[in-house]
């Protein structure tokens, strides 16, 4: 008899999403799905806006990420117009993102992701959040927000806003940093800093506590991809690197050039859809991205510390390394890079100079943007007409590129927890663990809006055997 | 979250949070005194799950442009649904999957909500002030005009030919940017937000929704926008409106056409 489970809300994950499992006859596992649950369909009411419009309405695709989307958006049209923007403008450009990234990485690590290291499995799941931790641990939750907030501030003083900044415009950066903001954000980053250094500590003895346990789950080998500047870690410039499960370089590729290397395809059960390497087909193309991506495909970091804590990562887990869960440690040594990165461009006075902008003209033609947002490479491809209005829209988002690999590992995990019917404790959490590692954001996903996660269990005739 | 320590003071002190699928593991919505929703409706399982939570909640807040107006997702309503399937989800199979609505709606369209906090996004201290009121039984404060009581410019009429494009010369500091010939729609927009956005030398996007004045099925946004730019730039209203048509997202950045204007009308902080 074969039945199938359902976890639905995936909880602790940004966006709605929903798991199903479904066992064979001898009650062994025989597939995983994870769902994305909602729609929204950017690419055909974004036709027709005018160009100089676009980064803006498309920033709402995400309120988390964005400032990466304006970033990708804004290098599309400029790439379109052939502007060459100033040294100055890129630093702050790239400060700008080393916020968002500070901004979305602080509340994956604590909030999303803290919870399941620090509480154990058997742990009533009513307590198992930051609320329930800042109870115990207020100090935990003061320096989280405190963390979060330099991300924030970052945005706000060169973005003048936190959330959807303004601006990034083609051409440059709108207003140039007064030496006065940027004592003050080089002052808020030193606090950061060290806040960060802590959470690195706090997060590796926690995450080494659970690793032989949690190692398991979800190995699955995969193709990786990142931006990669003279083999250092870059979010903002640099080309894409695709390299195989041996970590051997398969592809260097322009940004210019991304898009004819990657293919999408839709399914019958989710909203979201797959995205494959082109060369190798679906499924051999699966391909992934996002922090363990961009440690097993740059060699080493510029920064002191986070280069420090990536040699440590590929001596201990392997290079490349593989397990799911490795992920939330990943994301912990990005994090410690954007908190680096932001002090020393700030630390540098050269970053007030005045000279953010230039004059850009407006061309026709098509163009494309790449930047690493938290979940991974990020890409928008747009087409303007003579008008200088939208034509074609193409966007690339990370958790389309991560959707077969969540889906096989969440089929991994589920084998490891389910053997001959008999369902082991701890399988809701331990699977939505292996979803949540990969943060999907299932609203850039769908460019939908709405889904949720739930387990039921389902007998041949489909009818609901078991509820979790 | 952006609210930093307020949020820390407002968890320790008057709130527990229940519920939430972003950060707890709870799957089963409970009875709560106060509830948040953020988002619009578009999936048969959205409308189930809104139905489900004013049922069991003393005070609803919508939060966010989505869930008071429609805003950004709602500009999906211009692709028919039948068009969305065909094209790009002609694999998709709604036994597993939940049905889509005709329309994106928000979700006032659905259920009764008590206070409407429009923004994209919206200003933290404007959900803390929230909050703090309902919590302590008073009716929070309203913001009933137009950003342009909330910002600095002044308006000075200008003698201009034309109309400009958002980034296409520089902005003066002091002066408003409808004067200086820029598509502000700060004058048609709800206040409350403090104006970061002119403040910064951005026009206003309108992402406040409609002020009270214009929350009257009989007012015409468009005409009263042609009104505005005229009389302080001194462009002839024929030449305004050719430039607002030939753009069609000057105005429609964020939708709010399937907004129930009469019932929230005293409602929205």
């Amino acid at each position: 008899m074969t039945k199938e489970i359902t976890i639905s809300p995936t909880t602790r994950i940004e966006g709605h999403g929903k798991v199903t499992i479904t066992l064979d006859d001898s009650g062994n596992v025989a597939d995983a799905i994870f769902y994305c649950t909602e729609i929204r369909g950017f690419e055909y009411f974004l036709k027709g806006m005018e160009a100089d419009r676009l980064p803006f309405i498309i920033s709402r695709i995400c309120g988390v990420c964005s400032t990466a989307h304006i970033m990708a958006s804004v290098e599309a049209i400029e790439s379109i117009y052939k502007t060459e923007i100033t040294v100055t403008a890129k630093q702050l450009r790239e400060l700008l993102l080393m916020g968002q990234i500070i901004n979305n990485h602080s509340l994956v690590c604590y909030f999303l992701t803290l919870p399941d290291f620090w509480f154990p499995l058997e742990e009533d799941s009513s307590k198992r959040n930051i609320f329930q931790i800042m109870r115990e641990r207020p100090d935990i939750g003061k320096k989280a927000i405190a963390l979060r907030s330099f991300g924030a501030r970052i945005l706000d003083v060169i973005g003048k806003r936190e959330v959807h900044i303004l601006s990034v415009i083609p051409g440059g950066v709108v207003y140039p940093l007064k030496p006065q903001e940027r004592e003050e954000l080089l002052k808020e980053a030193e606090n950061a800093y060290t806040i960060t250094l802590e959470a690195l500590n706090m997060g590796k003895e926690l995450f080494e506590k659970n690793w032989t346990d949690f190692k398991k789950a979800g190995d699955y080998k995969t193709h990786y991809m990142a931006l990669t500047k003279n083999n250092t870690i870059d979010f903002y410039s640099g080309k894409i690197r695709i390299i195989n499960t041996e970590g051997k370089t398969i592809a260097d590729v322009a940004p210019s050039d991304y898009m004819n290397h990657i293919e999408e395809k839709t399914s019958s059960w989710t909203y979201a859809k797959f995205a494959y390497l082109k060369i190798l087909g679906w499924p051999q193309g699966i391909v992934q991205v996002g922090p363990t991506a961009r440690i097993n495909v740059n060699n080493r970091a510029t920064t002191k510390v986070a280069n420090a804590e990536m040699q440590e990562f590929k001596n201990k887990y392997g290079n490349p390394a593989h397990a799911t869960i490795l992920l939330d440690y990943a994301r912990l040594i990005d994090l410690m890079y954007a908190v680096e990165r932001a002090k020393e461009l700030l630390e540098n006075v050269e970053l007030t100079r005045d000279d953010t902008r230039v004059k850009v003209e407006r061309r026709n033609g098509k163009g494309v943007g790449v930047v690493e947002a938290p979940r991974g490479t990020l890409a928008h491809e747009y087409v303007l007409d003579n008008f200088g209005r939208l034509e074609q829209l193409k966007l690339m988002i990370p958790t389309q590129i991560n959707n077969l690999a969540i889906n096989l590992n969440v089929k991994d995990a589920a084998t490891q927890f389910i053997r001959n019917g008999e369902i082991k404790p701890g399988l809701l959490n331990r699977i939505e663990m292996i979803t949540r590692a990969y943060d999907p954001c299932i609203k850039c996903a769908t460019r939908q809006t709405g889904e949720k996660l739930k387990v039921e269990i389902r007998d041949p005739r489909g009818r609901v055997v078991m509820v979790l | 979250m952006n609210a930093g320590d307020a949020l820390i003071d407002i968890l320790a002190s008057d709130f527990e949070i229940i519920y939430s699928p972003t950060f707890i593991d709870l799957k089963e919505i409970p009875n709560v005194d106060l509830a948040i929703v953020e988002g619009g409706v578009r999936t048969k399982e959205d409308e189930r799950l809104i139905r489900e939570v004013r049922a069991k909640c003393r005070t609803l807040v919508a939060l966010g442009l989505c869930a008071t107006h429609g805003g950004i997702t709602s500009l999906g309503n211009m692709v028919s649904l039948k068009n969305l399937m065909e094209k790009e989800y002609s694999l998709i199979d709604t036994t597993k999957l939940p049905e889509l609505e005709d329309l994106m709606y928000p979700v006032c369209n659905f259920v009764d909500v008590d206070y409407y906090v429009p923004g994209c996004p919206p200003m933290p201290l404007l959900i803390i002030h929230t909050l703090k009121s309902i919590v302590s039984g008073k009716k929070p404060l309203r913001h009933e005009t137009v950003v342009c009581t909330e910002c600095h410019r002044k308006i000075v009429p200008a003698r201009l030919d034309r109309l400009y494009g958002v980034y296409e010369k520089a902005v003066d500091p002091t002066l408003c940017l409808v004067s200086q010939g820029f598509v502000c729609l700060g004058s048609l927009t709800r206040e409350g937000c403090g104006a970061p956005c002119p403040r910064a030398g951005f026009t206003c996007f309108g992402c406040r929704g409609p002020p009270d004045s214009m929350m009257y099925r009989s007012r015409d946004m468009y005409a009263f926008l042609v009104k505005v730019i005229a009389a302080r730039t001194s462009i002839p209203e024929a030449t305004i409106k050719e430039e607002l048509y030939r753009n069609p997202f000057v105005f429609h950045t964020f939708i709010f056409s399937s907004f129930e204007r009469a019932k929230t009308r005293e409602r929205v902080i």
